[in-house]
């Protein structure tokens, strides 16, 4: 499909750019629970820390000390601190994100297309070569009220005959492309009348 | 390890004991034709199985050689079937044996032929390898984009918009991180729109932005689902067991289904509804096993073969949603395979493992485990908490079976009333109803899981609890020690009673939400309904015991230190609630304790699954996928069920005594006739009799088949007419077709089965029952002193199940097929 090609390739230009931009927030730290004793009672508190160069964070003291809040004031208190290296990979988030955003917009925007412009374009296309071969999906497809009419994009467009009419596009290549298009179009319709309409399935 | 051992499962095990061999006819065979096997092959190939199948099979590649013909495959979409059709499991793995017979045997001749015999014994290995990497880091884009998503409702990470809340204020060492769950580089809505941080403006921002981004997500997923791929809603669950169990449906398993499916349950699991995706996870592992089944054509093109990867994938799917791989190989075997012998077991096994590595690589949630909720445990558990755990399976199964009834109620509603024609209407209503709701709750609020992991986890670290760790705090203690002892404080207190509340929305969104024309699972809402149930008994018992160390019951464990662990409790709820759902025991069992990595409580886990069975099945027969079975009418045939019935086959099988059988014969019907009798009739299959007078089996031909072999006959045998003989046995009259002037014969034998199943008229149903289900049956013929008399299909069979078990319900019964 070339829906799938334009996705790829553009992913592809993405990509390239993506794994350009610097990573500013850090794929490691030392994550520190520490147990502060204030004099009267022992509080946990979670601290984090930069990871030193050997990765190792058995030795790792909060930097700048303790910080006792509750006398507001700056004092080293002496903390037992228990600190776990831990690892992450910000790059495959950032990558997987956008490769997610990609493929809703680029959903939604085919979404559009065969909701808006694919009906007009066949219709223009097809003219006088409306035949009703199925009378049965005419009448399931108008039936239903509001709710099923809000998104019946390529309903609207191709519930009668379908493959032949497709022939006046040029190109063989585009030609195969519709007629896949419109083989997937048929399912798609066979898959709502299940659900949608008939409610035979997947109640 | 069989669940329904169909008796295929040994093949290729040559000598095996009380094997059958049918040594007469190879010898035959091999005098009649030049290319046949040697006697020696003939033994080790023809051996266990007890059909003559083999024997037919056999013949046909005898033939193929022998005679110029080429394989039944070549008649292009045999062996193929029609949507919402049941496979015949016999005949797919009598064509697997042969097409692997035809294999070795060639393996001798050339050394290309030896490397393709290697191909073939290792695709199957090579597949769910395949399966694995896909389904894992498919499993890691939608962990990685849900959990951002799902942020995105409350606020923005403006320096890295693609980092989540969590991940935004991971290298942070703001103090305030621990009290508030926020620093300062993420945004929240009310901030981003330069408002204050806290007041009323803020709040009611936060509010809108929250409801609208839900909204949002909701519709998108509702609307893509409507427009590219309508299979996509839905858990797929009990869809999946019904196809492992034999049943076509075209397009649940395609490409389209897979991105909508993957899309949308990112979309709808952000949107905040009361979903979970581990369901749908199955769903998209089946999707995957199946396109890329389609790349090894020993699998692809035989869906009796199919079947054992997808339940790999299956098992790969829930490896991947609750990181447990064995737990992902048991709920295969415990819930959704129908057919599942050893060799797929240690290919499930395998696929799991390969998943559950490839997701755990990805680290989508930067713990270092596959799911948000993991949590370690460590604590020992007195006897006497046994009590408690059994009560909580009780609970877990009355809250389940609450729910069971009510959603099939609603489910039965939707689909009968005028409600199943606005879905997506439904599904932005739902949506507005749950986050309207959900905003003010702080358990509400925030995700499901996260809301798990809070129950879950245990107080004395450091984390953001809404009060549930508000215990209060000992004055004398010294030292290192927990200085916080078990007395709730007044934030437990109100936490409590927000969960309750929180319990009964859950419980009643989850209701209205499951079903929805949505992708949305079940086990995410059913763990979290046990979990605060869980949580509360456990916040009871322990203070059961702090105000009352001493008594008996806690054998005296209690008085010096804290002895009982609410987020224990909340586990065992939540094993409880599912196990009530689901029915599952052992697979939920395993699941669970591999999701906190300890085996120290696999009994409580065990006394409560099983208390939740107990109280599940008295109060209603069947678990939430088998009530959706049997709300949407799919032919499934359940291995496990009993039954009692004096009916015999000749009771139930088609056609009553008046109607004449449709059937063909062997060798007097001309094409016309044939055409006349596909024409007139819709059955599926014909049984082919020596002839009109004399009903005589002679073997059972697919409706498909005759269709595609006769328009195949009529574009390729030249002088072919309305009036040439059909037949359906090899004669030995070649010559006969050859005279000139005759019109040729149209030979139909290949696509003949010479071994259909058959039983007598006074087989009694239970037997019949049984055959269906442990062979895998579509099909068995009825005959009486050899004569055929009818057909029993499996659709008959599942009408006769269900007129037993509704004597007195009046509904018309619809069934597929």
């Amino acid at each position: 499909m070339y829906f799938q090609c334009s996705v790829f390739a553009v992913l592809c230009i993405f990509l390239s750019s993506v794994s350009q931009v610097e990573s500013t927030y850090e794929d490691a730290r030392c994550k520190c629970v520490c147990t502060v004793n204030n004099g009267t009672m022992a509080i946990k508190k979670l601290y984090i820390a930069t990871v030193p160069p050997n990765n190792d964070c058995d030795g790792v003291m909060p930097l700048g000390g303790i910080i006792d809040k509750v006398d507001n004031k700056t004092e080293e208190l002496c903390p037992r601190c228990i600190c776990t290296y831990e690892s992450r990979n910000t790059t495959i988030i950032k990558v997987v994100v956008i490769i997610v955003i990609w493929i809703i917009s680029l959903l939604v925007i085919y979404m559009v297309f065969l909701m808006c412009l694919d009906p007009l374009l066949n219709k223009r296309i097809k003219g006088n070569y409306q035949e009703h071969t199925n009378e049965d999906d005419e009448t399931v497809i108008v039936g239903p009220g509001l709710g099923v009419r809000e998104f019946s994009g390529p309903s609207s467009g191709n519930s009668s005959g379908s493959a032949h009419p497709m022939g006046m596009r040029s190109g063989n290549v585009l030609n195969r492309v519709g007629h896949q298009q419109d083989k997937w179009k048929k399912q798609v319709l066979e898959q709502r009348r299940n659900i949608y309409d008939k409610h035979t399935m997947l109640n | 390890m069989e669940r329904a051992p169909l008796k295929f499962s040994k093949n290729g095990q040559p000598h095996s004991p009380g094997s059958v061999t049918y040594q007469a006819t190879t010898d035959q065979l091999a005098n009649g034709h030049p290319l046949a096997l040697s006697e020696d092959e003939g033994i080790i190939d023809i051996t266990t199985s007890g059909t003559m199948n083999e024997r037919h099979m056999d013949e046909q590649i005898n033939i193929s050689h022998g005679s110029g013909f080429a394989d039944s495959d070549d008649i292009p979409g045999i062996g193929q079937y029609e949507d919402f059709h049941t496979i015949d499991w016999q005949r797919d793995l009598a064509r697997d044996r042969m097409r692997h017979r035809y294999i070795v045997k060639r393996k001798q001749n050339s050394v290309l032929d030896l490397v393709k015999g290697a191909h073939d014994a290792w695709s199957g290995w090579l597949c769910v390898l395949l399966v694995g990497l896909v389904t894992g880091s498919v499993a890691g884009i939608i962990d990685i984009g849900s959990s951002w998503m799902s942020d995105l409702k409350y606020g923005l990470c403006p320096e890295a918009f693609w980092l989540n809340k969590e991940q935004c204020c991971w290298s942070s060492n703001e103090t305030s991180f621990e009290d508030t769950g926020n620093c300062s580089q993420w945004l929240s809505w009310a901030e981003v729109m330069g408002s204050n941080k806290d007041g009323v403006m803020a709040y009611i921002l936060e509010y809108v932005f929250f409801v609208s981004w839900a909204l949002l997500f909701a519709s998108l997923a509702a609307a893509l689902v409507r427009m590219f791929a309508p299979y996509a809603c839905g858990s797929g669950i009990p869809e999946i067991k019904t196809i492992l169990s034999g049943f076509i449906i075209r397009g649940y398993l395609g490409k389209w289904t897979l991105i909508i499916k993957s899309v949308g349950i990112m979309l709808s699991v952000s949107s905040g509804l009361s979903l979970g995706k581990e369901g749908p996870m199955v769903h998209i592992a089946s999707c995957i096993g199946n396109i890329l089944s389609y790349l090894f054509p020993k699998y692809g093109r035989n869906e009796a073969k199919k079947r054992e990867i997808l339940s790999a994938a299956a098992a790969a799917g829930v490896s991947v949603a609750f990181g447990a791989p064995i737990g992902g190989v048991l709920f295969s075997l415990e819930e959704v395979s129908y057919y599942f012998p050893l060799k797929t077991m240690w290919r499930s096994f395998f696929c799991a493992l390969v998943a559950a590595f490839v997701l755990r690589s990805i680290n989508p949630f930067g713990n270092e485990h596959s799911v948000l909720f993991y949590v370690e445990y460590n604590k020992p558990w007195i006897f006497f908490e046994l009590i408690p755990f059994v009560g909580l399976g009780v609970i877990g199964g009355v809250i389940a079976y609450i729910f069971i009834r009510l959603n099939l109620k609603w489910c039965r509603f939707r689909k009968m009333s005028r409600l199943g024609q606005y879905p997506v209407t439904e599904v932005l209503v739902v949506t507005a109803v749950t986050t309207v709701i959900s905003f003010p709750n702080a358990f509400t609020r925030m995700s499901t899981s996260q809301l798990i992991y809070l129950l879950f986890s245990q107080c004395g670290g450091v984390s953001y609890n809404h009060g549930l760790c508000d215990y209060i705090v000992n004055p004398n203690a010294t030292g290192t020690t927990n200085p916080t002892t078990s007395e709730a404080g007044p934030g437990v207190y109100s936490a409590v009673w927000l969960l309750m509340l929180t319990l009964v929305l859950k419980l009643v969104l989850t209701v209205f939400t499951f079903g929805i024309k949505v992708p949305c699972g079940l086990f995410i809402p059913s763990l979290c309904l046990g979990g605060i149930v869980g949580r509360i008994v456990g916040i009871g018992v322990q203070q059961l015991a702090y105000h009352y160390p001493h008594i008996w019951i806690f054998a005296g464990e209690c008085s010096t230190k804290d002895c009982i662990t609410p987020g224990l409790y909340a586990m065992v709820g939540a094993a409880a609630v599912l196990g009530g759902v689901t029915r599952m025991t052992v697979s939920l069992v395993v699941i669970m304790f591999e999701l906190t990595g300890g085996v120290r409580y696999i009994v409580p886990l065990m006394a409560a699954a099983m208390a939740s069975k107990w109280v599940g099945d008295a109060l209603g027969k069947q678990g939430i996928y088998d009530a959706h079975i049997m709300l949407n009418a799919y032919p499934f045939l359940d291995s496990k069920d009993e039954f009692a019935t004096t009916a015999l086959a000749s009771d139930v099988m088609q056609p009553k005594h008046t109607d004449p059988l449709s059937v063909l014969t062997q060798d007097s019907m001309t094409v016309q006739d044939v055409e006349t009798v596909l024409k007139e009739t819709e059955h599926n299959g014909f049984p082919v009799v020596v002839s009109r007078e004399s009903q005589y089996l002679v073997g059972f031909v697919l409706r498909r088949d005759l269709i595609l072999a006769i328009a195949n006959a009529k574009r390729t045998l030249e002088g072919l007419r309305a009036d040439s003989i059909v037949r359906f046995v090899q004669t030995d009259s070649h010559q006969e077709s050859n005279l000139p002037g005759a019109s040729p014969y149209l030979r139909l034998d290949k696509i003949l089965d010479m071994a259909p199943i058959t039983i007598t008229d006074q087989t009694p149903m239970e037997t019949v029952v049984d055959m269906f289900r442990k062979l895998g049956l579509r099909q068995t013929l009825v005959t009486h002193n050899g004569r055929l008399l009818g057909i029993i299909t499996k659709k008959d069979i599942l009408r006769f199940i269900k007129q037993i078990d509704q004597e007195d319900s009046t509904s018309p019964i619809v069934m597929f097929h």
